[in-house]
């Protein structure tokens, strides 16, 4: 049978080679039909599929049998009336288990079954949900249109058909029976058309005729606007995807390029992987199919062409992987063996590197095959139970500095630094014990560099250990800080400190002449860690390294840290790289094997990717993953190792696209949390504001909007619940609240409407708006201190003892008119003496005036300054600001204690600068402050012109040489101006301090002048 | 200046709608005993003018030398300490103060102010009361804890300290802090009494008050005295002579709110949400409270609304309020009570009228 297989890949190559498709199957298309008429409809085109590929494989008596076991299955679906929308994610994973272990026709049942279970779903979804399966019909023919189109165009690329062909069946037949089933359902196709294309294709596909969406979508992507960004597979999630023979594509290497007909690049890469084929990023010689579904003239293709590379439609690869299981199944007899027959002959045109590459393959498969027989496995037994205490990142740890994998020339360089250290350092220093610096170039220390498990420390220490340095290890993580304290003590030559002691003691022997002793080297590992905990750590560092009579590596994670700046001057500085991970594949390949591990290569280049580069993390997953598994492959290392490329961040929006997503639904709930999460601030923020513009798809056909509104109801009030969560975790400390909290605010919402977005106004652009309650709020925050202002302003007239919220409810109205009415009425001077004297009697300032206007103000309501002349405006500012001298006293009230505020008092000691004395009796004052307030304020209520009174002392202050800030004798305009630059608070505050302190210089100044009298 | 304040009354034998109040309250005070005093009504009752006139019955015309001061106290709570910032409006011999307004540190207030006054002790006594008076505004928007806090400082200060509590509903105040009070309710002034006073400050002004006219301005404002007398004047603002059917101008923002209600009762759907929405916010952000947003808006959609709904929405209004004062974002209540209105009422009327 492998013959067949093989004969198969031959006649694919060929017919991609030269466009001819694969015959064989162009007649049997029409026979799964013909043949069996009375079986319903889905049950025929399972025939289709089933017949497909059993047709050549499968003995006769075999067929029926499956097909009742389809036929079971898919009424048991119906039944069900399963949701099947995952069929594309769903992987049986018994019927691959079983599948590998034990070839028996039984388990062509299972297999085919479970490919084919796409198939009934369909059919199924067409029968709940309707439209759907005429969509993907619809959609199916469009491909195939479109595929003979670009065929005709572009068979000069030498474009095959035959995997188009074989999955066209299907497709076809499907269509036959869809028809048939329903007809006149144009609307639904339209709406699940639509919804079938997504948000991501835009609006244009949606509306277009189907068979053009291909088309446009390639003509888009050559076009400059896209570029860089890649479109949606145009029937995305609507192949079922097969499962092959683990490793029935093993040695063979594709390239991907372009947009695939119905998988994402990364569904198509990790198919090729699991069935132990490699991706590569570019055509090279060693490529073995360049793998598109059209032809974009891009680079790939063109290298392709001049390479001579074959060309593998998607179908064409999942043809193969079927085949691949189909020739195992039915051939129980064949073992491994003929799989590497097949996998080395494709790779024979490849040149002999990748045939090497081959053969560690097989070699590694043979390992297994060794692995199971007893004498093999009793040696590696032993040597397990020897080490096993051992974790393997120590046993494994490189003897040899060729051991090291990558960044051989950064060990050397680290060799040859420590070989030329002795004689570029102490050479000369013998006569002048080390005080001749030779720094021309050369530097005392290496620095060490990359991230974390790529092995610094280990070529370090091995290097050293090679060139027969001792070697001492300064762990900065765990002795930092006694290290370090000593070192700073050690300077002041208190206390012995190893280091120190360390770098003399080398001297020492060199002096002595005993070159004979062991020569050491100090390594300082994680130096980036060190001064975290106290400073100067680095510097004593820097002290050591000039002084030093030995070696110093020193080993950090960060080159740029901030902390390190000072340090890189005085070391010569090595960057380790991250291994490739053919590299670390190869070592770790290595590690499994003399561990009795069956992995294969592709499975460990995904480890090697997954752990981005750390071979100790690598490693120790690779232990972890042996004490439950024997045998490791390429979807075990996927599995467990999801989470850790999960770490990625997503922004807020990303977040709520994809909560509200059409596809939202079929998100798992720790996905949707996952995502809520991502900024549980935000996240609830942006859902409120976007919630309305969603046209939930749940509420299916909504006449009225009925639906839809009750649904708006029920997310509004799960915000809203949201937010009572919210103040319990906020105010009550209730963190335990806070997967409830982001579940009501956000994944309850988003799950009661996600579905397409649509603009509520117009112009609006179709994007989620961010959040409007953190403005809102703060324009609400900004108002209630103005309103605050006013407040105390007004309640400073002492005319009034409301509220604030009185004052905004009832008063503001009838101030508003009051101040506004005359203006617009009566004359102008009329007008603005009334207004002035009005503001007067309530203390109101220009300000205040201008945030009674701004408070009234509504959207869609006339200004309540319109048709108020200008120059009246201007003429009420001048009037004010004219009178403004004789309202000193009444907002002089407006008394802020002169210790508290910091601003003020600063203004108060720069004012008083010139005399000490009176400097101290301002502190003393502002000790006193409260009685002598009280006392101050009755004071000057009772005198009868306190303004006469305040101007008289400052003058009298004048006098005394104290200079005065000016803009206290105007209050109203200059210093108001100046603040009202600033925030609402801190003007009323401001003015109200400046006015408070140039009172209390007025009263201090006399009573400090009368108080030295009394003396 | 504005009527309301021009022609409120100084003394307690001036008042004229609450006589029988202000009589005991006299009584009372003349007795040098004076406990503790909560006094609660609605809103433009006269709660304040008593208050304010008790405290001038008390320590005489001094009570009217009044300094407002932006005062910031430092608290010590535990591990850190935190500055509470609060104007208060103080005599030599009374506090005035609206610890609400502190927010969620209002119970650090509360004990720093009476524990300051009581060090403060007045020392000349003779003749005059040996107590300053604490006036607690608000005191139902009190925390909780705060409140708790009040109750042992109520007793512990006793003797250098009374406090005089003034809120609109007594039912948010502790038990606790009921029960160590003179609890003195201060109802709405009845209509007829609203129209006496502003005949009164009719006469006063020497206006030409149609007959009638004083009779719908009492009517609308919904008996507060307050209003009615804010009413009257900005109607004589408007229009001066006073006709008979004279408009009387709503508040801007009931203006606003009726507008929302009527925005609601004419459409239901997504994108009349979105625009209440932004409404809602306008009227949030000019410092309207939520809590009487919500109680005109309900009060304008009863008004439009048909009988055998009345029930159903006021629940819901009820309902949404409470989940308002437990929440912090009180946009988002609002939102969730519009749309649930626009969904029972939407479905009301297809079920009505197909």
């Amino acid at each position: 049978m492998s013959d067949i297989r093989k004969w198969f890949m031959k006649q694919h190559d060929k017919g991609s080679g030269n466009g001819i498709p694969a015959k064989p199957k162009a007649p049997e298309k029409p026979a799964p039909v013909s043949s069996q008429p009375d079986q319903s409809g889905h049950g025929a085109q399972e025939g289709a599929g089933r017949r497909k590929t059993s047709k050549y494989f499968s003995s006769d008596k075999q067929k029926p049998k499956d097909e009742t076991c389809v036929g079971e299955l898919s009424l048991k679906r119906k039944a069900q009336n399963i949701s099947t929308e995952e069929t594309n994610d769903v992987k049986p994973p018994p019927g691959k288990k079983v599948h590998n272990m034990d070839d028996d026709d039984d388990f062509v049942l299972s297999t085919s079954t479970n490919a084919l279970d796409a198939t009934p779903s369909k059919k199924l979804k067409s029968g709940s949900g309707r439209g759907i399966a005429k969509k993907s019909m619809d959609v199916d023919e469009s491909g195939d249109d479109d595929v003979k189109e670009t065929k005709s165009l572009s068979k000069a690329a030498g474009r095959g058909r035959g995997g188009r062909s074989g999955s066209g069946t299907p497709a076809r037949s499907s269509i036959a029976v869809d028809e048939s089933d329903e007809d006149g359902a144009d609307e639904k196709a339209g709406k699940s058309l639509k919804s079938g294309t997504g948000r991501g294709r835009g609006g244009g596909a949606a509306s277009a005729a189907p068979a053009g969406g291909r088309g446009r979508g390639g003509g888009g992507r050559g076009g400059f606007m896209n570029f860089g960004e890649r479109k949606d597979p145009p029937h995305k999630g609507e192949k079922e995807t097969p499962e092959g023979a683990p490793d029935c594509l093993a040695g063979l290497t594709f390239v991907i390029s372009g947009t695939l007909d119905s998988l994402e690049r990364e569904e198509a890469e990790d198919l090729i992987k699991r069935h132990g084929g490699r991706v590569t990023g570019s055509v090279s010689k060693k490529t073995n199919y360049l793998l598109c579904d059209e032809d974009i003239e891009g680079r790939k293709s063109a290298k392709a062409k001049e390479l001579g590379t074959p060309f593998l439609t998607e179908d064409g690869l999942l043809d193969m992987i079927r085949k691949s299981n189909k020739s195992k199944t039915t051939k129980p007899e064949e073992s491994p063996k003929p799989v590497d027959k097949v996998l080395a002959s494709p790779s024979k045109k490849a040149t002999p590197k990748s045939e090497k590459k081959n053969e560690v393959g097989i070699s590694a498969k043979r390992m297994e095959t060794k692995g199971s027989t007893p004498g093999g496995s009793s040696i590696k037994q032993k040597k397990l139970v020897m080490q096993q205490s051992l974790p393997w990142t120590e046993k494994y740890r490189p003897k040899v500095p060729n051991d090291i994998i990558g960044n051989q020339s950064v060990v050397k360089q680290l060799h040859d630094w420590l070989v030329r250290w002795d004689e570029q350092f102490l050479k000369s220093g013998k006569g002048s014990n080390g005080k001749k610096q030779n720094d021309s170039g050369a530097k005392k220390a290496v620095l060490l560099s990359g991230t974390p498990g790529i092995g610094k420390t280990t070529s370090a220490k091995l290097v050293s250990q090679m060139l027969g340095f001792n070697t001492i290890e300064v762990n900065a993580s765990d002795s930092r800080g006694k290290a370090d304290s000593k070192i700073e003590r050690g300077i002041g030559g208190s206390t012995a400190n190893s280091m120190k002691e360390l770098v003399s003691n080398q001297a020492l022997n060199n002096n002595m002449e005993r070159s004979q002793h062991q020569k050491t080297v100090l390594i300082m590992d994680e130096v980036d860690g060190m001064s975290a905990g106290d400073r100067g750590g680095v510097a004593d560092l820097i002290a050591s390294i000039k002084i030093s009579k030995i070696p110093i590596i020193c080993i950090c994670n960060d080159r740029y840290s901030q902390k390190l700046k000072s340090l890189v001057n005085y070391c010569l500085l090595l960057n380790f790289r991250k291994p490739t991970k053919q590299q670390m594949a190869k070592r770790l390949l290595h590690v499994a094997n003399a561990e009795g591990l069956q992995v294969n290569e592709i499975a460990l280049e995904e480890l090697a990717e997954r752990v981005n580069g750390d071979m100790r993390m690598a490693l120790n997953q690779l232990q972890y993953m042996s004490l439950s598994m024997s045998v490791i492959k390429y979807d075990d290392i996927r599995q467990r190792l999801q989470s850790s490329t999960k770490d990625e961040d997503i922004s807020p929006f990303t977040a709520v696209d994809k909560l509200f997503g059409f596809n939202g639904g079929k998100l798992r709930m720790d996905d949707r949390i996952d995502l809520s999460m991502s900024d549980p601030d935000l996240v609830p923020l942006i859902i409120q504001e976007n919630y309305i513009n969603y046209r939930p798809s749940s509420a299916g056909k909504d006449e009225h909007g009925l639906k839809r509104m009750s649904l708006l109801a029920r997310a509004a009030e799960s915000i809203a619940d949201g937010d009572i969560i919210n103040v319990q975790i906020r105010r009550y400390r209730q963190w335990q609240l806070s997967q409830t909290g982001s579940l009501s605010s956000a994944i309850i919402p988003a799950a009661l409407l996600h579905g397409q977005r649509e603009t509520l106004e117009q112009g609006e652009r179709n994007f989620n708006r961010f959040g409007g309650w953190l403005g809102k709020n703060s324009t609400m925050g900004k108002n209630y201190r103005l309103l605050e202002d006013l407040h105390v302003h007004v309640l400073a007239s002492s005319e009034s003892y409301m509220g604030r919220t009185t004052l905004r409810l009832d008063y503001l109205t009838l101030l508003l008119k009051q101040l506004t009415d005359p203006l617009r009425v009566l004359s102008k001077e009329e007008a603005v003496e009334k207004v002035v004297e009005f503001m007067d009697s309530y203390s109101i300032s220009q300000d205040d005036f201008d945030t009674i206007v701004e408070i009234s103000k509504f959207q869609g309501h006339p200004n309540p300054l319109d048709g108020i002349q200008p120059a009246v405006k201007a003429a009420l500012t001048k009037a004010y600001n004219k009178g403004s001298s004789s309202r000193v006293i009444r907002t002089a009230d407006l008394i802020t204690l002169p210790g508290i505020k910091k601003a003020p008092k600063k203004r108060v000691a720069a004012m008083l600068e010139p005399e000490e004395t009176l400097v101290e009796e301002n502190v003393d004052a502002v000790g006193e402050n409260e009685e002598e307030n009280s006392s101050e304020t009755e004071e000057s209520d009772e005198t009868v012109d306190p303004k006469k009174r305040l101007q008289a002392e400052l003058e009298s202050l004048n006098s005394k040489g104290i200079k005065v800030e000016m803009d206290l004798k105007g209050p109203g305009s200059s210093s108001a101006k100046k603040a009202s630059a600033g925030r609402g608070r801190g003007r009323g505050r401001g003015k109200a301090s400046s006015e408070a302190s140039a009172e209390k210089k007025g009263g201090r100044g006399s009573g400090a002048a009368a108080s030295k009298r009394k003396r | 200046m504005l009527w309301v304040d021009k022609y409120r009354p100084k003394t307690l034998d001036k008042v004229i709608v609450h006589e029988d109040v202000a009589q005991n309250l006299k009584k009372l005070v003349t007795e040098q005993d004076c406990p503790h005093l909560l006094f609660y009504g609605p809103s433009g009752s006269g709660k304040k003018t008593l208050i304010m006139a008790l405290l001038r019955q008390m320590f005489g015309p001094s009570t009217d030398k009044v300094k407002v001061e932006n005062k910031t106290w430092k608290v010590d709570a535990g591990s850190r300490t935190i500055d509470v910032e609060l104007t208060t409006l103080s005599s030599s011999h009374h506090v005035e103060m609206n610890p609400a307004n502190a927010g969620f540190q209002d119970r650090y207030v509360v004990q720093e102010i009476i524990k300051e006054m009581a060090k403060n002790r007045p020392i000349d006594t003779k003749g005059k009361k040996g107590f300053k008076v604490l006036v607690l505004n608000e005191v139902d928007k009190l925390s909780r804890e705060a409140q708790h806090s009040l109750r042992r400082t109520m007793e512990k200060y006793s003797a250098s300290c009374r406090l005089i509590l003034c809120c609109n509903s007594s039912s948010k105040v502790t038990e606790a802090v009921r029960s160590r009070c003179l609890n003195i309710r201060i109802s709405a002034p009845a209509e007829d009494k609203i129209v006496k006073v502003l005949e009164f400050i009719g006469k006063k002004e020497g206006l030409q008050l149609p007959s009638g006219f004083a009779a719908r301005i009492a009517e609308k404002s919904n008996r507060s005295l307050r209003r009615a007398i804010l009413l009257l004047e900005t109607c004589r603002v408007q229009q001066y002579p006073f006709t008979h059917n004279q408009a009387i101008p709503p508040m801007d923002w009931e203006e606003y709110v009726s507008e929302i209600a009527s925005d609601i009762m004419k459409e239901q759907s997504p994108k009349r949400l979105f625009q209440v929405r932004g409404k809602l916010y306008e009227l949030l952000s000019n410092c309207i409270p939520p809590e009487i947003i919500l109680k005109r808006l309900l009060k304008e959609l009863l008004r439009k609304l048909d009988s055998e709904l009345k029930h159903e929405v006021s629940y819901w209004a009820a309902y949404y309020e409470h989940r308002m004062r437990l929440g912090q974002k009180a946009i988002f209540h609002l939102e969730a009570f519009v749309a649930k209105f626009m969904s029972i009422y939407k479905s009301f009327l297809i079920a009505t009228f197909g």
